[in-house]
């Protein structure tokens, strides 16, 4: 069973405040594009918002496919995370992904993922339209 | 500095093609904040009074301020500062979606654009760097194109774009500048000076993000407010169920509906175009700009008929009032489509349906006839004709030549009476609250800095909405007063309009963002400085009293049914409003800031610099 954020991404209006949140607990400063979780707005066609973000998975390929190990089990939170310190940014794991559920941040010198805010998912607190759900 | 300002204004001179970096000027910031009141402070000190606005002299800026791109709440927008070429006073027309905080990620508060390109060109701006790029292949493209073209040029997918549609390039007066597809910065012509400067698009991507003091604090406080101000405030329940939208019923019931050319303010169609049409008939999925948790927007896509596949956001209150009732169309579906159509071509809905209204009822007085709208049946409710009509305005193929000017130019040229038709302030056209049924909004109309308009005050909401009494001129002044202070400050920020916040609570973001120490006195005098500002700037370029205009037909054609039978704006009425308005805001007879006023409100420098005052 996963342990991932759950999304109902029907619900979901476009409002990005779960990137900001995000990107403001993980690196002090409102960007989007440092956002552990990415929604991304499709119009005309299809006219719908695309979210992504680790699923915690099962298979978890991102692990095998890491040749530095720096996916690694967190025993506390149950899910596997990114060590910062052990990831070269080689982006292994960015292809292995089936779900693009992780991404390198945009100076490109690691993998981000989300890690669940340490089990109080931010996002899941401030999304007004109650699409995301732990 | 951690203050959400980038610190960093981007200069582009068209003619030289050259790009520089420089500070933003912190004096000014601390004394307008950003948007409305710094645009403004910055286009009095750069602009020549007197400039033609579609001559490579006239100054095109873009402006966010400090929250935007932060957590603070509908906050998402940006000015799109510049002469108006529509009214020929000081513009700020602003839109929401994602364009703002974009542009504080790629490291700029502001762009300020100078001269004219030699060719067809688009601004790319990308991570505190930027180019001026050839826009060959963009120029006749409309706006939706021109966004897919550019991103895949610059191969982001997350390029956001401010562009010009086909209306822009020709120049029309009534063109807006159009982001994120269906967002518009849409009064005042700000479309027309992109297409004079040969300038298709600024575009712009960013992964700098934008810093605040004391992060944890202010996410706590954020989250907070986001919650209790915004998504539980009672103020902001018909903006969560329906938008704008909803105030259709409300303008019906009021009698203040625009109905086939200002001729009535009732509209017997109105069921089939208000809030429940859109929800039953053509609504696909509510939409927000960033940082909202409202999502008042409406994408929509019409499911049958004549217009079926015709699909865009909104349409807004506005754009049904003036296209829909004003052209006496019934039809949900069609104004979907004359909504699209305005988005993609570049064109202010609000302009375009009443230019088309007029052009309607100059159709069926007969001054204007088959040839002249290349054989269309331009009567009020004809829908297809309606729906030809934006293309016709934005290519500028017959009558709508003329009407790319927008209704007052429009009139002169056409003449045989169709001067006396015209609503319109300053040139610019009326919004959908008929002043016959609120005599305030014919004050706000003419005072609007912009011409008319109703995001400068909004006394509606106080009388044919409220418990007021619509009639009475008494306190019509001081409503309009408090609302130009409040809004001054809003747009200076940029909040959005449907966030109701007071000033108390946007004392308490700025100080969160800025470490400025505020209250509400101390935004209530930069509103004021603003309000001035901008009236100073009119003032310089030569406008008086008698540019507060009130249209004839609202003195002397009373309307005939519901609550507004019988009713008009009484020229006597308006003019004891306009003195009173004058008097409260210390202005001198014809108007005009006084140097006494200026000093008092902390404009002191800009004193020297108004001839009228010598």
């Amino acid at each position: 069973m996963s342990k991932g954020l759950k999304a109902e991404k029907e619900k979901c209006t476009g409002c990005q405040l779960c990137m900001l949140v995000c990107s403001g607990t993980h690196v002090n400063k409102f960007n989007p594009s440092e956002s552990r979780i990415n929604v991304e707005d499709k119009f005309p066609e299809p006219g719908e918002f695309k979210i992504n973000y680790c699923i915690q998975c099962d298979e978890h390929p991102c692990v095998e496919s890491c040749p530095a190990e720096a996916i690694v089990f967190d025993d506390g939170r149950g899910i596997y995370i990114v060590d910062k310190e052990k990831c070269t940014g080689c982006g292994s794991c960015v292809e292995a992904c089936p779900y693009e559920g992780c991404w390198l941040d945009p100076s490109g010198s690691y993998s981000i993922k989300c890690d669940l805010c340490g089990g109080t998912p931010q996002c899941v607190e401030v999304c007004p339209k109650g699409v995301l759900k732990r | 500095m951690a203050d959400g300002y980038t610190g960093k204004v981007l200069r582009v001179d068209l003619t030289g093609e050259k790009i520089t970096t420089e500070p933003l000027n912190r004096e000014w910031a601390k004394r307008f904040i950003g948007g409305k009141g710094l645009g403004a402070r910055y286009l009095f000190e750069e602009l020549k009074p007197g400039v033609d606005p579609l001559s490579p002299d006239n100054v095109l800026m873009i402006w966010t301020g400090p929250l935007v791109g932060t957590m603070v709440p509908l906050t998402s927008r940006y000015a799109v500062v510049t002469k108006s070429p529509l009214t020929g006073t000081f513009l700020d027309s602003y839109a929401g979606g994602y364009f703002g905080p974009e542009l504080k990620y790629a490291g700029f508060d502001s762009v300020i654009i100078k001269g004219k390109a030699s060719k067809p060109v688009y601004l790319w701006i990308n991570d505190g760097k930027a180019e001026i790029r050839d826009a060959k292949n963009l120029w006749g493209k409309d706006n939706f194109k021109t966004e897919e073209l550019i991103r895949k040029e610059t191969g982001q997918s997350r390029a956001r774009v401010a562009s010009t549609g086909p209306a822009g390039e020709k120049l029309s007066l009534i063109a807006g500048v159009t982001s994120d597809l269906t967002r518009n910065a849409g009064r005042g012509g700000g479309g027309a000076v992109f297409g004079s400067k040969n300038l298709k698009a600024v575009a712009c991507r960013g992964t700098l993000g934008v810093d605040v003091p004391n992060i944890d604090e202010f996410l706590k406080m954020t989250k907070e407010m986001l919650l209790k101000d915004v998504v539980e405030n009672p103020d902001h329940a018909g903006s969560i169920t329906d938008g704008t939208p909803i105030i259709v019923d409300m303008s019906q019931n009021a009698a203040i509906l625009p109905t086939r050319d200002w001729s009535s303010g009732e509209f017997e169609g109105s069921a089939g175009i208000n809030s429940d049409a859109i929800k039953t008939k053509v609504l696909v999925r509510r939409k927000a700009c960033m940082g909202c948790g409202l999502a008042c927007g409406s994408w929509v896509k019409a499911r049958t008929g004549r217009f079926k596949g015709a699909s865009t956001e909104g349409p807004e209150y506005e754009t049904i009032g003036l296209s829909g009732s004003n052209c006496g169309i019934d039809s949900i579906e069609a104004i979907v489509k004359f909504s699209e159509e305005c988005d993609k071509l570049g064109l202010d809905t609000m302009s375009a349906g009443s230019v088309t209204a007029f052009a309607m009822d100059m159709y069926e007085r007969k001054i204007l006839t088959k040839k002249d709208t290349g054989g269309l049946d331009l009567k009020f409710g004809n829908e297809e004709a309606f729906a030809k009509m934006p293309a016709m305005i934005a290519n500028r193929t017959h009558i709508g030549d003329a009407l790319a000017d927008g209704s007052k130019r429009a009139a002169k040229k056409i003449g045989k009476g169709a001067e006396k038709l015209v609503i319109e302030s300053k040139g610019s056209e009326y919004p959908a609250y008929d002043p016959r049924g609120s005599i305030g909004m014919a004050l706000a109309y003419a005072t609007s800095d912009r011409g008319a308009d109703h995001n400068r005050a909004w006394p509606v909401a106080q009388d044919a909405y409220g418990s007021g009494d619509p009639w009475n001129p008494e306190g019509k002044a001081a409503i309009c007063v408090e609302d130009n202070t409040r809004t001054s400050v809003k747009w200076s920020f940029i909040f959005c309009d449907f966030y109701a916040v007071n000033f108390t609570n946007m004392a308490k973001y700025y100080t969160a963002v800025t470490g400025v120490q505020a209250d509400e006195p101390y935004l209530r005098s930069i509103g004021k400085r603003v309000w001035n500002l901008t009236r100073a700037f009119n003032a310089r370029e030569g406008f008086t009293r008698k540019d507060d205009n009130l249209p004839e037909r609202m003195e002397k054609e009373p309307l005939q049914s519901g609550k507004t039978k019988g009713k008009a704006v009484p020229r006597a009425d308006f003019e004891k409003m306009l003195s009173e308005y004058y008097k409260l805001w210390n202005w001198d007879d014809q108007g005009r800031p006084t140097k006494k006023t200026l000093q008092d409100v902390g404009l002191s420098d800009i004193v020297g610099k108004l001839p009228y005052l010598k």
